[in-house]
Order: structure tokens, then sequence, then C-alpha cells
């Protein structure tokens, strides 16, 4: 995994998940960051109005 | 040109598919050829579009790649062209000529 | 770092055109699920499943697809979420 596992202590995770995008992403990381933002949102916001449910129930592959 | 390790082999060499005309193998005996737009950095997705009556877009996700192999190494200024502007909004009518 | 400024610039300037890369490869594919919303696609699934659906949204770590009026093979299923590791390849036109 590119994300490191060990996290520093006395870091808040906005600012590590900042940090994260930074070394990803470079000059970019707010760009994406921000559509990255916009589209779970709205990922979020359809789920709580919507209630969908897995589909298969058991997964097809694992 | 095969490669193996899709999802292992990181932006840089992703890169080098871009526009190019790709067959891509997946699982299950799949295969699919277009335009390469795209390969998703976070799940290895590649997505793929080609021209017909309509603009079909076709991703093949990142844990399904077996194998990808470019058949044609360069896109003509049409098809570049068709290709930037597939997921772009249409231009606004007054830019038109 | 403690490495030499010339190998260190050649680092750095390695590590910006994979950053250049990656940010260009993302927001293609970022665009590209944008674009998906509120079309029909027909999702080609492990096990010889396929079924069609309206697409509604992904979460960013591509694990999960939420969709509406999924037509399975036993009916359709108004409201479902989509495991992407379920998911070979999908299609739709633009």
């Amino acid at each position: 995994s590119l994300r490191s596992s060990v996290a520093p202590p006395l870091e808040r995770p906005g600012e590590r998940r900042t940090a994260e995008m930074k070394k990803l992403y470079g000059g970019d990381a707010a760009k994406i960051m921000a559509m990255e933002a916009a589209m779970q949102l709205n990922f979020e916001r359809n789920c709580d109005l919507k209630q969908p449910k897995y589909w298969p129930v058991i997964p097809l592959k694992l | 040109m095969m490669q193996c390790g899709w999802p292992l082999m990181g932006p840089l060499r992703w890169l080098h598919y871009l526009n190019k005309e790709v067959k891509v193998r997946a699982g299950k005996g799949e295969e699919h050829r277009g335009w390469l737009l795209s390969v998703d950095p976070v799940s290895a997705s590649v997505v793929l579009v080609s021209f017909g009556e309509a603009v079909a877009v076709r991703v093949v996700m990142g844990h399904a790649v077996e194998a990808v192999e470019v058949l044609r190494a360069a896109a003509d200024d049409e098809t570049a062209k068709r290709l930037r502007s597939v997921f772009l909004p249409p231009p606004s009518p007054c830019l038109d000529p | 770092s403690i490495s030499s400024s010339a190998a260190s610039d050649t680092n750095s300037e390695q590590l910006q055109k994979e950053q250049d890369a990656r940010s260009v490869l993302r927001e293609g594919f970022l665009r590209c699920l944008l674009s998906m919303t509120n079309k029909k696609v027909q999702f080609q699934m492990y096990e010889n499943v396929k079924v069609e659906a309206t697409f509604g949204a992904s979460d960013i770590d591509v694990l999960n697809f939420q969709v509406s009026d999924l037509h399975t093979p036993i009916g359709v299923q108004k409201e479902a979420l989509i495991r992407c590791q379920d998911v070979i390849s999908f299609t739709f036109d633009v």
C-alpha cells in the first residue's frame, strides 16, 4: 500500500490525509481532494437517502 | 506487447498506454478493445473508449485485468481530440463558430 | 534527508513526474465516474452474471457502486450496492 500504516502521534486525521494526498498528487492534491470529496459526499448522501442493500447478498468473489 | 502485474505497474508506466488503442484481457475470458483514456491509480481500473454510432465506454476493473496489449501506438489528431472531449462538458453554444 | 543535492534533485524530479502522472490519471477516472451519474450501465460480473442498472455514485476507494433499478436475473431491486470486487467490467454510452 502507498499509505503508511504507522501514524505519528498528535496528528489530526485531516492533516494526515492532506499530507498523504500531497505526497501522492503533489501540486494537484487540492484539486483531486475536492473532486473526491464531492463524489464521496454524493455517494454517502445517496446511501442515506435510498438505503441500498448489497446485491448479491453473498459476494460472488472473495 | 503483453504486460503482467498490471495493478502494480504504477502511474508512470500506465501513462505510456494513454491514448493508445489497446486490447485488454480480463477475468473469465473477456477481451475488450478500445482507446485507453485513463487508468485509475487507486484501483488500476482501465477506461476504454470506442467510437461507433455512440461513444461507448468500457471500464475493466483493475483486479480483473490480466493483460494489456497495444494495438496502435498513436491516435490520429481527430481521435486524440475526440478522446480529450469524451468526459468534458459540451462547449457552450456561444463559443461555437 | 542526507542524500547529495544532485541525487535528491533527481529524486524530486522523478517524484514530481509520478505525481503529475497520477493526477492526470485519477482526474480522468473521476470524470469518467461522474459522467456515469444517471446513465444506464451494464455490469459484467463473476459467475457469468450480467446486470443492468442506473448508476448513482461510487465511493472514492472504488469498493462500492450505488445503483438504482438493478435488473437482476430474478427481478428488479429498486436500490442496490454492487461490490466492485464482484465486477469484471462495465460499459455505458456517453
